[in-house]
């Protein structure tokens, strides 16, 4: 007897509880320090407040911490929430989870990485082997066929850190036959990338550009250029991302062109199609966001676009 | 007359072979030893497979010096720990966070620039004596007080600056980084305002400036005089022998009246003042502060004391030491980027260096000829597995492909589902004919020189003189089979592998001899 009251004041507690968080947004983020995805949380957090619902959000404790997100993921989906956006930091490592979510019918957006092994509700993100075929074309354009240039990786068991490479190789190669890529691998940690590129331009004086996958590859770089007493030009800069410190260095003559996600974009739609989705809408299942080729010619329309002053 | 010569060349010939032998004993006896020796096999392995500049050109050996400071100087402070019997798991979070406040005062509130630096540095002191208080006066095991440090640290450090990027900092941190002491005796001369001596002088700077003095900067010359400051302290002062009796034995040194609490207090106080000194010449050749700064640098600064042969238990070990596992860390990344070594094998590669470097360090202790024959043994016998997985991978990789490619074919014809990249392991017909004839035309001679690893592991087994000899006959003879058949590339590793296995005989020899010129000098 005292039992099924009690059971009955829990499920009350837990009806009343579901009601509070009817309107919740799993957002998993892959991390809160990096400078690319503080505009993408910032878009996240600026279409909740938008559409009204209530936005919680959590993140790796450092980034490519898979064990930490598959937790939040596990807790978000036991608080109730009704939709969960996640940005993976394991393309195939996180697909149960998801697979679970898809099941136990909460709808799962997946942010800028997409998910191998299990079907999303929606997938928003820039293609990165699109965008990273544009910028391999463009920085053919800017060397010579023969040239040496460096290319700085991202994370190579991530499929954006492969993508990024795999499209910059094969366009630069296809323009560029003739031309050596040395590679700096990195883990997405620009002083790694500033150490790779400073033990080659050192060895080498052949090196006509540094292309990268991410933009804090781009300030490690000209970082190691400053650190050898290079001047802005002397070995060209080219970025992906479009982050506002590699637009303000291309202002200042050391980057020539930039790939920019619209990363503000991939946020804020992000969560607007995590939010249509839990309310019964109908969503498209893959929403690219777009991207911008900014070179110093464009660098001020760019920067009106995306509101960096 | 000419038997008398013939003994007098005999007796030279024994007193250099003494003399060597004198030197090998001393150089083993160094704990730094083992880091010496990886760095040195590297060296010679990463020259032979780089193109451009040697890269034992001094520019290149100064980067690289120039860019282990900031971990190093990290390290240095964490060997003082780890001597007495602690460990310090925050000195990552530490160095993130002194690097970001520092960065952020310089910055945002308008101070001067060695201010900041200053503040820094305390902020980095007050951490230390935190750790140190509840450590040696609370009583706190140290691995869970600094492990907590590494997590309040870090979100201090995230909090406080907003994890957000400063602006460029002010040119004062140069001087802990990139600034170059020659490069204004450069510019005077170009601008040709030097005269006299300083004009020949500037001259000199100039010719070479591409060749040497470019990359002599501040990171490399704070690094050296640092490790030798804190080399002479370790060594000769009361702080450094405390430190060794706390770490060896500190029932025993609370007893001899040392006040082991204040010294282990010290201990953190200076390890922390090392992380923050590290950021502040991190922050010289960094393009801005950022609280992201330093992460994993606890593990890197560990493996570097430890490499340097410095015992985690404590009370055994050398800063010298800790100096050649840092820089022997930071050659390995220079070393494998500039050889251009694919990603995924980097870190194969990395991990095996430093086991490398240990398993010396734990064969020196020993002090046993047989240890020392049976590491000689095991180099021959990776020597010859190496020179074997030449055709041996080509085998088994072409093997796997095919089983790969049968059993996917089977689990498509059983109806399973998969994503696309999936089914590349599925190869086409000319593929698989490919794959056939390259099975077999290797395994024969993989077979042979499997025989031949086998060979190596019984006479190690053995430790037979007879036998070694004739392996290293085999070992040679497989070195030509191998040329014969165009694999010449692997050819020099059998060479050594010859040297390293009829030298096992040698070696207790020369342990005898060494204990009797020891007993002989008294």
């Amino acid at each position: 007897m005292k039992m099924n009251k009690l059971i009955g004041v829990i499920a009350a507690g837990a009806l009343l509880s579901s009601s509070v968080y009817a309107d919740s947004i799993g957002y998993i983020t892959k991390s809160a320090t990096n400078s690319g995805w503080m505009m993408i949380n910032q878009g996240a957090a600026d279409a909740a407040a938008e559409a009204g619902v209530d936005l919680v959000t959590v993140g790796p404790t450092f980034q490519g911490d898979l064990s930490s997100q598959l937790e939040v993921f596990e807790n978000l989906l036991a608080q109730g929430v009704n939709a969960i956006a996640v940005a993976p930091v394991d393309s195939s490592g996180i697909a149960p989870a998801v697979q679970d979510a898809m099941d136990s019918g909460v709808a799962v957006v997946a942010i800028d990485t997409g998910v191998t092994g299990a079907k999303v509700t929606s997938f928003v993100a820039t293609d990165n082997y699109a965008v990273a075929k544009v910028q391999g074309a463009y920085a053919a354009t800017l060397v010579n066929d023969g040239d040496t240039i460096i290319y700085v990786t991202g994370n190579q068991a991530q499929s954006t850190g492969q993508e990024r490479r795999n499209g910059f190789t094969e366009a630069f190669k296809t323009a560029r036959p003739n031309s050596e890529i040395l590679e700096v691998p990195t883990e997405w940690n620009s002083a790694q990338a500033q150490e790779g590129v400073e033990a080659i331009l050192n060895a080498r004086d052949d090196v006509k550009m540094v292309a990268n996958a991410w933009d804090g590859g781009t300030m490690g770089a000209k970082a190691a250029m400053e650190n050898l007493g290079l001047s802005a030009g002397d070995v060209l800069l080219v970025g992906f991302d479009g982050a506002t410190d590699a637009v303000e260095a291309m202002e200042a003559g050391w980057v020539h062109a930039d790939t920019a996600q619209m990363l503000y974009q991939m946020g804020y739609q992000g969560i607007k199609t995590a939010v249509a989705a839990s309310q019964g809408k109908e969503v498209s299942a893959r929403i690219d966001t777009g991207f911008f080729l900014v070179t110093p010619t464009t660098a001020q329309a760019y920067k009106d676009l995306v509101g960096i002053k | 007359m000419l038997g008398s010569i013939i003994i007098g060349v005999k007796m030279t010939a024994l007193r250099l072979q003494d003399k060597a032998i004198t030197h090998l004993v001393s150089f083993f006896r160094k704990e730094w030893s083992g880091a010496l020796l990886a760095i040195l096999i590297l060296s010679v392995a990463i020259e032979m497979v780089t193109s451009g500049k040697p890269f034992f050109h001094p520019t290149n050996l100064m980067t690289i010096l120039n860019n282990s400071a900031a971990i190093g100087v990290v390290a240095g402070g964490m060997t003082l720990v780890i001597l007495a019997a602690g460990i310090d798991l925050s000195v990552g979070a530490v160095m993130g966070m002194v690097a970001a406040v520092t960065g952020y005062i310089a910055s945002y509130w308008g101070i001067p620039a060695w201010m900041a630096i200053l503040c820094g540095l305390v902020l980095g002191g007050l951490i230390g004596a935190l750790h140190g208080t509840l450590i040696a006066y609370l009583g706190m095991p140290a691995f869970i007080v600094t492990l907590a440090g590494l997590s309040v640290w870090r979100g201090s450090a995230h909090l406080s600056t907003g994890a957000q990027a400063t602006p460029k900092l002010p040119s004062t941190f140069d001087l802990f980084g990139r600034y170059n002491p020659f490069s204004g005796i450069r510019e005077q001369f170009q601008s040709g305002e030097l005269t006299g001596v300083m004009e020949t002088f500037g001259a000199f700077v100039d010719a070479n400036w591409m060749g040497f003095f470019r990359t002599f900067q501040m990171s490399m010359i704070i690094f050296v005089v640092f490790f030798i400051l804190l080399a002479v302290v370790v060594s000769n002062m009361r702080l450094g022998r405390y430190i060794y009796a706390i770490g060896s034995n500190e029932q025993g040194s609370r007893q001899a009246g040392i006040n082991t609490r204040l010294y282990t207090l010290y201990a953190y106080v200076l390890c922390s003042m090392g992380a923050a000194l590290g950021a502040m010449l991190f922050l010289g050749r960094a393009p801005y502060a950022k609280s992201d700064y330093g992460q994993m640098w606890e593990l890197n600064a560990i493996a570097a004391v430890v490499i340097g042969g410095t015992s985690l238990f404590g009370g055994r070990g050398t800063i010298i030491g800790t100096f050649m596992g840092v820089v022997l860390i930071k050659l390995i990344n220079n070393g494998l980027t500039l050889a251009q070594l694919e990603t995924f094998w980097q870190m194969v590669v990395t991990g095996l260096i430093i086991l490398v470097a240990v398993g010396i360090d734990i064969v020196r202790q020993s002090k046993s000829a047989i240890k020392v024959q049976q590491m000689l043994g095991v180099v021959a016998i990776v020597l010859a597995l190496f020179a074997a997985l030449t055709p041996l991978s080509a085998l088994i990789s072409s093997v796997i492909s095919l089983h790969e490619h049968n059993s996917m074919m089977a689990m498509q014809n059983a109806g399973a589902k998969m994503v696309s990249y999936q089914y590349s392991r599925l190869l086409d017909e000319t593929g698989v004919l490919n794959l056939h004839t390259i099975i077999a035309d290797t395994w024969m001679l993989s077979l042979a020189l499997l025989a031949l690893v086998a060979g190596a592991v019984f006479a190690v087994i053995k430790l037979n003189k007879t036998l070694s000899y004739a392996m290293g006959i085999v070992f040679v003879l497989s070195a030509l089979a191998l040329i014969a058949a165009d694999m010449a590339a692997a050819a020099p590793l059998l060479i050594l592998g010859a040297c390293a296995i009829t030298g096992l005989p040698a070696v207790p020899y020369m342990f005898d001899r060494a204990r009797e010129l020891d007993s002989a000098n008294g």
